[in-house]
């Protein structure tokens, strides 16, 4: 899984003026005709800079994500669950894998990424700093942070560059597996019991207001980001991105008869627009620089379990002993 | 800050505070690379599917086998450490890169090693096996490769490996492949719920 709503920062450093303008040329115009940008081709550093970045972020969403999920593992009702749960978990990992592989290919290190990661110099998608507090909460993740995840991804596998596109081609093949399981063990939660209603229409309320974060702060009060969506590196605006996942799953929540936590949201008839209660974007800003239920908790698993498998990284780069007999 | 967790791990591994000391590793802590080749079906050529990091080639072959056919069969594996590749430059606008690779100036002296031959038809795309050609360096097989390969089509890029540092699956390594149809836990298929919702909505609609 993943989140979308990258923050982008353009810095007055970054303009494009040392880059050299025929190369620059040459390298817009490759784009404009729809080719992707290879790891050996000539880039802008801001380019580069930027899609490192998105990446990296994009890699360290997929392995801190399966965190909230992975603890459901052991407690998922029943043996089916539990194989479906452990199934997705590997993939996201698996997905933090081809993605730390794109981002290497950009040149930063895969080592370097998850120092960054640990001691807290890269982001990640804000949601996973919230808590799973059921089972219920377990699945309204797995259908609808995915499907966010989703919406996201898509978007960007249209992108530019070469290895991230061929990346996400493999991870939204598997992506389309999650949101039907997440959805499965949704329906089976709102159409069973008074009780497991009650549980998913809990889950529904914790979860509304971060995956309404999910997408990022609105268009109108994000950084301006035209040169990387003419470079084809941000593929959608975040309310682009809001807008469809609202368009895509607030009627298969209704349809559930489940309640969404805002009475503002109705789509619009003449605008086409989804309406509702502007989220707590300075909640948002908090909890990504670190003041979240569970941003401490996340890293500090992170690098407990990095600390713990590195004597094994270590014997792995050690040759391998050779028995000698002894001589006397 | 104290942590109040509902991950086990946090009371299980006793991190209960957040500790404030700089991570670092040592230097190439996470393994080098290996890329990957997949042959989907019998007779089909292999293609690339992408980069694990492992210290052994056996050890990429492991993690292959998890990353990249962990869902859809395949009738063969091949990995080969990436500094084992050798890489040309790509061409621009579509250009035949072998249109920039000279004619084999004669017979060379006795011919060695086996060189497998990859092309890239699209960028975005994956590089494809085409062959094999026998050679004493990189730079006579690439020469060869233009003799045996080139059909006029675009290649925009060329990879080329001496076969002997493929490690490449068996027909009997085949069975790590066989229970992959039994996995129906990882498809969508598994998970179909349209009648219990439809019986659902009929159910809330009525009442
Ligand atoms: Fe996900
Ligand atoms: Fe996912
Ligand atoms: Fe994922």
């Amino acid at each position: 899984m993943y989140g979308g709503g990258n923050i982008f920062e353009v810095n007055k450093s970054d303009n494009l003026n040392q880059e050299d303008p025929v190369k620059l040329d040459e390298f817009e115009a490759r784009i404009a005709r729809g080719e992707k940008v290879e790891p050996s081709d000539w880039m802008p550093a801001l380019y580069r800079k930027q899609l490192i970045r998105m990446i990296e972020q994009h890699a360290h969403s997929e392995i801190i994500g399966a965190l909230p999920e992975g603890t459901w593992i052991t407690r998922a009702p029943g043996f089916k669950r539990k194989m479906a749960l452990m199934a997705k978990v590997q993939d996201e990992v698996g997905h933090a894998q081809l993605l730390y592989s794109a981002a290497e290919t950009l040149g930063k290190s895969r080592e370097q990424m998850m120092q960054d990661l640990i001691n807290g110099r890269s982001k990640y998608s804000n949601i996973f700093n919230y808590p799973a507090f059921t089972w219920a909460d377990s699945t309204i993740i797995s259908w609808l942070v995915d499907a966010g995840a989703i919406v996201n991804q898509l978007a960007n596998s249209k992108g530019s560059y070469g290895p991230y596109c061929r990346a996400l081609e493999r991870i939204c093949a598997e992506e389309s597996f999650h949101l039907k399981y997440g959805h499965h063990a949704v329906i089976h939660l709102a159409t069973g019991t008074n009780i497991q209603r009650e549980m998913v229409q809990g889950a529904l309320n914790r979860w509304w207001p971060p995956m309404m974060h999910f997408f990022g702060p609105p268009d109108k009060i994000s950084v301006h980001t035209e040169v990387l969506t003419k470079w084809k590196v941000k593929m959608a605006t975040n309310d682009e991105c809001r807008q469809q996942f609202l368009d895509m799953y607030v009627p298969k929540i209704w349809e559930l008869n489940l309640t969404i936590p805002d009475p503002n949201l109705r789509k619009n008839s003449e605008t086409r627009q989804w309406e509702y209660s502007e989220p707590d974007w300075d909640e948002f800003i908090r909890v990504i620089n670190g003041d979240g239920p569970c941003n401490a908790e996340r890293l500090s698993v992170r690098r407990t379990a990095e600390e713990r498998g590195e004597w094994v990284r270590k014997a792995l780069l050690t040759k391998e002993a050779k028995y000698v007999t002894p001589l006397a | 800050m104290k942590m109040d967790s509902l991950d086990p791990r946090i009371k299980r591994w006793k991190l209960q505070e957040q500790r404030q000391e700089e991570y670092s590793s040592s230097s190439l802590d996470q393994l080098p690379t290996y890329e990957v080749f997949i042959q989907l079906k019998e007779g089909k050529a292999f293609e690339h599917a992408g980069i694990v990091h492992a210290s052994t080639a056996d050890m990429a072959f492991l993690f292959a086998k998890e990353q990249f056919s962990r869902r859809y069969s395949c009738t063969g594996m091949w990995v080969v450490a990436s500094e084992q590749v050798w890489v040309t430059t790509y061409s621009e606008l579509e250009e035949n890169i072998y249109d920039h690779i000279g004619q084999p100036a004669g017979e060379e002296n006795d011919p060695q090693d086996d060189f497998d031959v990859f092309h890239l038809y699209k960028r975005g795309k994956q590089h494809k096996h085409v062959g094999q050609v026998k050679a004493q360096d990189t730079r006579m097989a690439l020469l060869k490769a233009k003799a045996s390969f080139d059909t006029g089509r675009p290649v925009l890029n060329i990879w080329l490996i001496r076969s002997i540092n493929i490690q490449a699956s068996t027909p009997e390594d085949q069975v790590i492949w066989s229970t992959l149809s039994e996995k129906t836990h990882r498809d969508v298929i598994s998970y179909r719920a349209g009648d219990k919702l439809n019986k659902f909505k009929e159910k809330h609609n009525e009442g």
